[in-house]
């Protein structure tokens, strides 16, 4: 097609004509296809995301018009406010302990689902449930009969000998039972690796049985690294996610973050600024905060991302 | 490029998009019939839309309500109130009506609401932010200790009446330790903002004052604070890890969980709490400070209902709430689900149809005798803040030993103060 | 076709050897006691669910996990009328938005995702990013300008809201994903296409979504599942009872301040689960026939 381009253009008469023409034909269908996210992007996402940023400079408590009052909102997050710092560490070690485990869990077990065996579809179904009760009501209520001080984990240690906390309302150990709640939910990044694992040919493992390669090297030769565009897309939305996560604390401490707001999410206190406390502006610079945060997280993954990630382009 | 961009020009650019909004979309509302909303369990829903239907069957106004949790009733309302779009009859919370009301995102009743009837002073009071009434009370209820009956009498000792004080917290904390059941005489209040708030009152002070200040000085916290610590290091009452469990839903709360035999509650929450316990529940007052000091209750509105500050049927809306609060028949269907009817002709004429635990309830209201006190001012609008954000998480901080009484009695009076004055300026 | 031949060798290689049979069945009975046994794992919550939706309200939460005797269907009856709108309108709602949601998320999202993938244009590297700085936003700050806009749209108490942004691929997560499976595809099969004198539109259509049909069921899968657990939306934005979703009417069952219905709760939550997983269960068949092709073509 760009061959076609380049031969018909020339032939046109006007200059000007000929140089918008071989633009158009350049740049036209990658617009075009682009065209409906484009809409959607100019129409719907862009203007409530300024709309936000505006508010971060105001006071806005939802039932009157916003004031301006410049920075204070960002000068209060950074001098004032014990929660934000609580948030802040809580958030922190959440992303830092849910996202490797969670990834290398759904990707252990996608190889191990990836050998084709017999009942492949009714396991891969089995360890999807627990992502599909999502984070509901129900799954609060299961939560404390499993991480309460007389619940079945603790059951389980008394055979032991052990006396066990109560995991989920001790302040030392509740956001771990969430990490735990974070892990278990691995269906979606398992999902993607497998549909990775599918799309590596498989003449690429035959080739490499013939050369006298076993299971392991197979792995590090021609699994991983045809897997590492998943493995980084899995990667950074597993870690915005983590970043953003909300509903499981909002509904096992039910709202609150307790105790002592050890499971104080930063979109958890967000969310209480901006509805519970009417702060909306103070929210949304919070928000804008928490975008500068994942935004040099991403840059930096893409930017490392030549020297690690393998495409096939 | 399209930083420059303001919300208005960007709005009015994407009004080509409005013509996708013709695509045989009909009118937003339902024309003519009132929008209610309000929160609340299957319960409150299934008697609140028989009186809808009601109405509507004597020839008025149909009224289509919505109900939702608590949880997610404020953000919802928040954004139809941004948005210029919130219903007509709004039910709505004490803790929120001063907020709403100065913004005029609730409309004043006074002209509007018409003859209520015998209806309770105290109550009306209550609805009204400076000086103009904005919410009518649905019900009155008061504080009162939940306690569970079948594990008092597992251990011999009757269950405290009105007179009991808290030396009697001693008293029963030694009386259930000995019985080693592993279930302690009560919870951990010292995170409850009603139960401090009952404490200071007794010791004639209050949360807040009228001109929305602190009641209360850093000695009154830390002698609080010092209190549970005692108790809770005698095992009386729960274990900090144990009471954090309770995050605020009736079938997390200490007796539900068989933890406790006492637990700080509302009057008209029994029936709920009932609902998720087999053990048999009733309900007492609030301890004493010392015997025969009284004044720390009152019976405060339990939630309102309000007219939006936007609703275009203003008038209709005040004559569903009156048909609401004042018609008999509404009122048998209501019941005290929302707390005593501030009626007295209502109150009379349901008190035979109501089920036990109501019985216990209106009786327990209406018998506070000298524990009774008057009402408070409403409180200021960062109340809400200082509950969720301060008191508890103190509480749970001194419990598991982060932080002593003394140094969380000053904390909390220094970081109150800011907070009120901050949502002040 | 050649994973085939990878099964024949394999076969006729055991075969030649028994105790290399041997072998290979013992890890795989190893293999499936590890994979049950997880599977028991995952399957608890689910199989407490079941049973609690069975028991009566006030042993929920202070007996064991088991009901210890009056099995009662009673609250499936109740939980599905309990709403003066049944259940049924709710599940309708939600099939009716999550299919929508579907069909608007592959077409858009594909779309967009192979013009960032594939094809050249001024400033691209500046969409992405933007496309991707659409993802790091909580959405609980543009909630209420977004409320604004439909309403202004007149929109609000219509599914529109919840449906529309989806043909408009304002779910970047999507397109994200879509870029990164259209990448793995060999650049060569679309220049061999080029050269045949086949143009982007012929490429897309022929090249890029056959042989990305995995990650297609994947995002149709992911798109069902979520947008038929959220609620945030559905909530703000629909106002009628008879307009709810089946997630935003489990969530009015239970409210903190008044008396609830656990029994209809848990019963409802169960019945909610069976469409995403039965729909689970029919597309990941496709997810597998879709690689078979992928094999071939390659």
């Amino acid at each position: 097609m760009a061959v076609n381009a380049a031969e018909a253009a020339p032939q046109n008469a006007a200059f000007s004509t000929t140089k918008w023409s071989r633009a158009w034909q350049n740049h036209a269908p990658g617009y075009l296809f682009l065209l409906p996210w484009l809409i959607g992007f100019i129409g719907l996402t862009v203007g409530p995301m300024i709309t936000s940023l505006y508010l971060s400079f105001t006071d806005f408590d939802l039932l009157t018009p916003a004031q301006w009052i410049g920075t204070a909102n960002y000068e209060r997050m950074f001098t004032n406010d014990r929660n934000f710092a609580a948030a802040m560490r809580v958030t922190f070690t959440f992303v830092l302990f849910s996202v490797p485990l969670k990834l290398a869990f759904a990707l252990a077990i996608a190889m191990l689902l990836n050998r084709g065996m017999k009942g492949l579809p009714l396991y891969r179904a089995l360890f999807y449930l627990p992502s599909l009760l999502g984070a509901s009501v129900a799954i609060a209520i299961l939560w404390r009969q499993i991480f309460a001080g007389d619940g079945l984990v603790n059951q389980f240690l008394s055979i032991f000998g052990i006396v066990g906390p109560s995991w989920i309302s001790n302040p030392n150990y509740s956001l771990w039972t969430l990490i735990i709640l974070s892990i278990w939910q691995f269906g979606s990044p398992m999902i993607i690796f497998l549909a990775g694992l599918r799309q590596i040919p498989q003449d690429m493992y035959e080739a490499a049985s013939l050369d006298g390669a076993g299971k392991w090297r197979q792995f590090w030769k021609i699994t991983l690294p045809l897997l590492t565009p998943v493995v980084f897309f899995n990667a950074i939305i597993q870690t915005i996610n983590a970043f953003q996560s909300f509903t499981p604390a909002f509904i096992i401490s039910n709202g609150t973050g307790s105790p002592i707001n050890s499971t104080l999410f930063y979109a958890l206190y967000l969310y209480n600024e901006a509805f519970s406390f009417f702060r909306m502006g103070y929210a949304s610079a919070l928000a804008w905060f928490l975008l500068f945060l994942i935004a040099c997280f991403t840059a930096f993954s893409f930017l490392t991302s030549k020297y690690w990630v393998h495409y096939d382009d | 490029m399209t930083i420059r961009l303001g919300r208005r020009e960007f709005l009015m650019g994407s009004s080509a998009l409005a013509a996708a909004a013709a695509l045989g979309v009909s009118p937003a509302w339902a024309q003519n019939a009132l929008r209610l909303i309000f929160w609340g369990g299957q319960a409150r829903a299934d008697r609140t839309y028989a009186v809808t239907d009601a109405y509507a069957a004597a020839g008025n106004p149909g009224v289509e309500g919505e109900f939702l949790s608590w949880n997610d009733y404020w953000p919802k309302l928040a954004t139809q109130t941004a948005g210029g779009t919130a219903p007509d009859v709004i039910q709505m919370d004490y803790r929120f009506i001063v907020e709403y009301a100065t913004r005029n995102a609730i409309a004043p009743l006074d002209d509007i609401i018409g003859d209520l009837g015998e209806f309770d002073a105290d109550q009306l009071e209550g609805g009204k932010v400076d000086g103009k009434l904005y919410g009518i009370s649905l019900g009155a209820n008061s504080v009162a200790m939940l306690a569970n009956v079948t594990a008092f009498e597992a251990i011999g000792e009757a269950v405290p009446d009105n007179s009991w004080t808290y030396a009697d917290i001693e008293r029963l904390g030694e009386a259930f330790k000995a019985a080693g059941n592993g279930m302690a005489a009560m919870s951990d209040g010292s995170g409850s903002e009603p139960f401090l708030d009952n404490w200071l009152r007794q010791r004639g002070k209050a949360l807040y004052t009228a001109e929305g200040k602190l009641g209360f000085d850093a000695a009154d916290a830390t002698e609080w604070f010092a209190m549970w610590n005692g108790f809770r290091e005698k095992g009386y009452i729960v274990s900090a890890e144990d009471n954090a469990l309770d995050t605020g839903a009736p079938e997390t709360s200490m007796v539900a969980l068989k933890k406790a035999a006492l637990l700080p509650s509302n009057s008209n929450q029994l029936v709920i709490h009932q609902s998720v316990n087999d053990d048999t529940l009733t309900i007492t007052s609030y301890p004493r400070i010392e015997a025969g000091v009284g004044g720390g209750h009152y019976r405060k509105p339990s939630m309102f209902f309000s007219v939006g500050g936007t609703a275009a049927e203003k008038q209709a809306a005040a004559d569903f709430i009156r048909y609401f609060v004042t018609d008999p028949e509404a009122g048998k269907i209501l019941g005290v689900e929302r707390g005593i009817p501030c009626n007295a002709s209502v109150r009379e004429a349901i008190t035979p149809t109501l089920d036990e635990q109501s019985q216990i309830a209106l009786n327990f209201v209406s018998n506070l005798g000298d524990l009774l006190g008057p009402l408070p001012p409403s409180p200021p609008a960062a109340a809400g803040e200082i509950d969720t954000s301060l008191l508890r998480v103190l509480s749970q901080e001194v419990g598991f030993g982060g932080r002593s009484a003394e140094d969380a009695g000053q904390f909390f009076v220094d970081e109150a103060t800011a907070i009120l004055n901050r949502a002040a300026s | 076709m050649t994973t085939d031949a990878h099964k024949l060798t394999v076969v006729t290689g055991a075969e030649n050897d028994p105790s290399a049979r041997m072998r290979k069945r013992i890890v795989s009975v190893l293999a499936h006691t590890a994979l049950i046994s997880a599977s028991i794992l995952m399957l608890y919550p689910l199989l407490w669910l079941l049973a609690a939706s069975f028991k009566p309200d006030n042993q929920i939460f202070n007996t064991g996990i088991w009901p210890t005797a009056d099995w009662d269907i009673d609250a499936y009856f109740r939980g599905w009328n309990a709403m003066r709108v049944s259940f049924g309108v709710f599940f309708m709602n939600s099939f009716v938005i999550a299919i929508l949601s579907i069909v608007g998320n592959l077409i858009a999202c594909s779309m967009a995702a192979y013009a960032f993938a594939r094809l050249e244009f001024k400033f691209k590297n500046f969409w992405f990013a933007m496309m991707m700085m659409t993802l790091m936003l909580p959405g609980q700050v543009t909630i209420i300008p977004q409320y604004v806009l439909f309403r202004d749209l007149g929109w609000i108490n219509t599914i529109l809201p919840l449906v529309v942004p989806k043909f408009l691929a304002v779910d970047a997560f999507f397109i994200f994903l879509m870029v990164q499976f259209f990448r793995g595809i060999p650049r060569e099969l679309d220049e061999a296409a080029m050269m045949d004198g086949a143009g982007p539109w012929r490429i897309y259509w022929k090249i890029m979504l056959p042989l990305s049909v995995p990650v297609l069921v994947t995002a149709a899968i992911f798109t069902f599942i979520w947008t038929w657990d959220d609620f945030f939306g559905p909530l703000i934005f629909l106002n009628r009872m008879q307009d709810y979703t089946v997630t935003l009417g489990l969530r009015t069952f239970v409210d903190s301040t008044g008396e609830s219905d656990f029994g209809g709760l848990f019963a409802m939550s169960v019945l909610s689960i069976v469409p995403i997983f039965v729909f689970f269960l029919i597309f990941q068949r496709f997810l597998i026939e879709g690689i078979a092709t992928t094999g071939m073509k390659r």
